[in-house]
């Protein structure tokens, strides 16, 4: 299979529009490297001071953004690893004295408690299965336990006045200015560079659908974990800035309340973008100061009541919203989308598995219950490649649950199952990935604010794992997934979001994210429901193709009988949560039994 | 025994804070995080009370129902359109509090003022001394533990809400009117907020930012006592109970830290909490 040139894109085109692309953000960020290099003596002093701390302020918003704006962690801890840098350099400061050799190692302690308690927390926070709602309330303890620590540290940590009056770097408020001022944009391009990355998406896509991610066989508890120690990092890098400028640490610089304040100032400028985020606490943090004076208690209560507004009217905040009414006019001169080539993937199935087993798949009394309900009792087949098995049976018979179990460690009750001969054993959904299992689920399972490709590269990391600073403009795929897109016309709508689709077409993307992932052992539940009977046709010839071509065993969840008798190779029948029947379309068909379980009243026993 | 005492009247303290978080969360699947705010307004309609010169017992009714015309207001305007997005509703139930803080401080005064408690002095008990209103919290929280138990399985509207809890879909479909249970329900949790305020105004003083650490202890035992007004008891007098005897045997600020460390760790461990078991 030679390269498939897909798009019609001139080979030159993908340069120039990256060209494009990147041009108006290396504008803005020598324009702001400029401004704060050249501002400091131009602007009052304290003015200067107030933007110093609103700019380290700045550097914190940009984690949590970072976590909540993109990746969906509501995080009320940030303020903790900040506080933990600033406290390095104090304590530091305080009782070793200060040097610059000393002042590296205050940052370097820093830093590593912070990504050390970050591990940890998200170890508690991001076990997998754990609910959004969890995770945040373990971001939301931590800044609780490390106030009240430092609280009760006495005179060691200062307790409630905190430390002041160590000695730190002797330098100029200018020259703080611009410290902090080229940290602020370096982090912004940096991030903005990530976030736009091909491995940026993958945040975007644990947002927009975190179990599609799993079944992806993408590991969303690490991929948390790793981002939770890197903005930990990051926020302790500014919390020692912050130390060292301001000579002062107070446990407030560590709590909850200065957590929250940071996800006001994230929200009112716009959560999923960069520069609101960042214009957002400038802004707010240095009216603060100047209105702290004269109505400090009027000013908290309007910014609350901006925050609520915001929240409930406008959930995306100022920027994007002013960012959509300006589009609006300039419509026309929206650069267009980088073009996009699609290429053939070397085929590369069970890519770190020792070729295929004896079975792609075998159950040995496979057992679920629901308290005292048994769904499932006692499941024994093996299935084999170039098999198209279908799982028939009424509502209830338990054939969505089997499912589920196969593609799912933790899912059964009791039992063994094996996927190409490797016991899955307790394994969650990514690691059965791994072994081989490709889920498409009942409904239309995708990621609505990505586009086509951007979906389909995010299936990919398993097998190419996505830049993290770069986007390509070739976009490998393995064959099959090719032919399900160019069949269904997805290869077309390349740039559109997901949630622009029609159902068919979500259906048609979800399976092609599935074949991308190239499974030994597909499954499907009811993958036509809701769709024409041309569509209908067409999703049961490219399952046949894919049995036939690419030695694939599909197991398939399907009520349309007709449908099953044109593709199934082999047919089993559940009711009540046992196979009833094993054997060819024909047999199912002329079967007796099968008739009456459908008509109801038979009994699992009565074969 | 006074240390027994002191744990049982901590987790009637705790449960009565806790109980309308409890039931905002069991009904509307919402973190109300201006729970803390609706307890500060609870504990300075207590002053306001008293400083009229009334009877300190008529605090309480008014405390609940100052309470739930908030609740009431703020259901209606702000939460309505957050039902659908559980996150969102707690950063906006938080701006809400300091909205109330402010007011209240812009209004009240931001210094710490002291309540009139209706009982005073301290009775003899098991060969112990006891504070007399301590004591009598615990008959009080079992009050409103029985009128909530009353209202949920006794009345109309329990049965409604208990329906809208078990599978809310289902019960609108069958006429429920689903939104008019949200907004009682919101309005029964502040005003129970409220009555919490006042009934802890005594024992400690009244500011604009009181009902913080409130908020905080009662959101994490909410987190382990899953819907259950039961399972709520037992998680109060566990967690209670632990933290009073931090509080004596190591200091007083670890003690504080006891609820939400051990809430924390219970729920990694045992994920339904103290529900079912």
């Amino acid at each position: 299979m030679a390269d498939l040139p897909l798009s019609a894109a001139l080979p030159a085109a993908p340069l120039r529009t990256k060209r494009r692309r990147l041009a108006l953000p290396a504008l803005l960020t020598v324009i702001a490297l400029t401004l704060v290099l050249g501002a400091p003596e131009l602007l009052p002093t304290y003015l200067v001071n107030t933007l110093i701390r609103a700019f380290l302020y700045a550097a914190v918003a940009i984690t949590v953004d970072v976590l909540w704006g993109y990746t969906g962690i509501l995080t009320f801890g940030q303020s903790a690893f900040f506080g933990m840098g600033a406290y390095a350099a104090g304590l530091v400061f305080t009782h070793l004295g200060f040097s610059p050799g000393m002042a590296l190692f205050a940052l370097a302690a820093g830093v590593a408690v912070a990504m050390l308690v970050a591990a940890l927390l998200g170890w508690l926070a991001f076990y997998p299965g754990a609910s959004p709602l969890y995770g945040s309330v373990m971001t939301l303890v931590l800044p609780i336990v490390v106030s009240q620590l430092l609280y009760s540290g006495g005179n060691f940590t200062g307790s409630s006045s905190g430390l002041s009056g160590f000695e730190s770097f002797d330098l100029s408020i200018e020259a703080w200015f611009r410290i902090a001022g080229v940290f602020l944009v370096v982090l912004t391009g940096a991030v903005w560079l990530f976030v736009r990355s091909d491995g940026g998406k993958i945040l975007e896509a644990i947002r927009d659908n975190e179990q599609r991610c799993e079944y992806l066989g993408i590991n969303v508890s690490r991929v948390k974990v790793v981002l939770m120690i890197a903005c930990a990092g990051i926020a302790a890098v500014a919390g020692f800035l912050f130390a060292c400028v301001q000579m002062v640490v107070a446990p407030e610089y560590a709590g909850f309340v200065f957590g929250t304040e940071l996800l006001m100032w994230v929200a009112l400028g716009g959560r999923g973008t960069l520069i609101g985020p960042v214009l957002g606490t400038l802004v707010l943090d240095v009216t603060t100061s100047y209105l702290s004076g004269s109505l400090p208690f009027l000013w908290k209560l309007l910014s609350g009541l901006a925050f609520v507004i915001v929240i409930v009217a406008l959930p995306q905040g100022f920027t994007p919203a002013l960012w959509s009414s300006m589009k609006r006019w300039r419509r026309q001169a929206a650069a267009p989308l980088a073009a996009l080539e699609l290429q053939t993937a070397e085929p590369r199935p069970l890519a770190g598995l020792q070729g295929a087993g004896r079975h792609a798949l075998a159950l040995q009394d496979v057992r679920k219950n629901f308290g005292s309900l048994q769904v499932l009792q006692g499941i024994s087949f093996h299935a084999d490649p170039h098999e198209l098995l279908s799982l028939v049976g009424p509502n209830g018979a338990g054939k969505t649950t089997l499912m589920r179990c196969i593609a799912d460690g933790a899912e059964r009750s009791a039992g063994k199952l094996w996927l190409n001969d490797h016991e899955i054993k307790r394994a969650p959904p990514f690691a059965c990935v791994a072994l081989g299992a490709g889920r498409k689920f009942q409904n239309a399972n995708v990621f609505e604010t990505l586009t086509v490709a951007q979906a389909m590269r995010v299936a990919r990391t398993r097998h190419a794992r996505p830049s993290l600073w770069r986007r390509s403009a070739v976009l490998p795929l393995p064959a099959a997934a090719l032919q399900v897109m160019q069949a269904t016309g997805l290869d077309q709508h390349l740039n559109l979001p997901a949630s622009e689709l029609s159902h068919g077409m979500k259906q048609a993307l979800e399976l092609a994210m599935v074949m991308a992932l190239e499974p030994s052992v597909l499954l499907l539940d009811e993958p036509t429901a809701g769709l024409t009977k041309p569509e209908r046709t067409l999703i049961g010839q490219i399952l046949v193709d894919l049995t036939r071509e690419h030695a694939l065993c599909v197991l398939l969840v399907e009520h349309d009988l007709d449908f099953v008798r044109e593709i199934s190779s082999r047919v089993i029948v559940l009711h009540q949560g046992r196979i009833v029947l094993d054997g060819t379309v024909d047999e199912v068909v002329q079967s007796e039994l099968v008739r009456a379980v459908y008509a109801g009243g038979a009994h699992a026993g009565s074969s | 025994m006074t240390l027994l005492l002191d744990m049982l009247t901590t987790a009637a303290i705790l449960y009565g804070v806790a109980a309308g978080l409890l039931i905002v969360f069991g009904v509307m699947k919402i973190i109300n995080f201006a729970h803390g705010a609706f307890l500060t307004v609870g504990g300075y309609a207590a002053l306001l009370v008293t400083a009229m010169g009334w009877n300190p017992w008529w605090s309480l009714p008014c405390a609940f129902v100052v309470g739930a015309v908030c609740g009431m207001a703020v259901e209606r305007l702000v939460m309505r359109p957050l039902y659908s997005r559980p996150l969102d509703a707690i950063l906006a139930t938080w701006g809400l509090g300091i909205v109330i803080g402010q007011c209240i401080t812009l209004t009240l005064g931001r210094g710490v003022q002291f309540v009139q408690s209706p009982v005073t002095g301290a009775v003899a008990l098991f060969g112990t001394t006891y504070s007399e209103y301590r004591l009598l919290l615990v008959p009080v929280v079992l009050c409103v533990v029985a009128a909530l138990g009353w209202v949920l399985n006794g009345t109309r509207l329990g049965l409604m809400t208990r329906a809208v809890i078990m599978n809310e879909e289902l019960a609108r479909s069958l006429g429920i009117n689903s939104a008019l249970v949200r907004f009682a329900t919101f309005s029964v949790g502040a005003g129970l907020a409220g009555l919490a305020g006042a009934l802890i105004t005594p024992l400690s003083s009244v500011d604009p930012n009181m009902g913080v650490p409130w908020l905080v202890s009662a959101f994490m035992i909410v987190m382990v006592s899953g819907v259950s007004l039961v399972s709520l008891g037992v998680a109060c007098l566990v967690l209670g109970s632990a933290q009073v005897l931090v509080s004596s045997w190591a200091n007083p600020i670890l003690g504080g830290l006891t609820i939400v460390v051990l809430a924390a760790l219970v729920l990694r461990f045992r994920p339904e909490g103290f529900a079912r078991g």
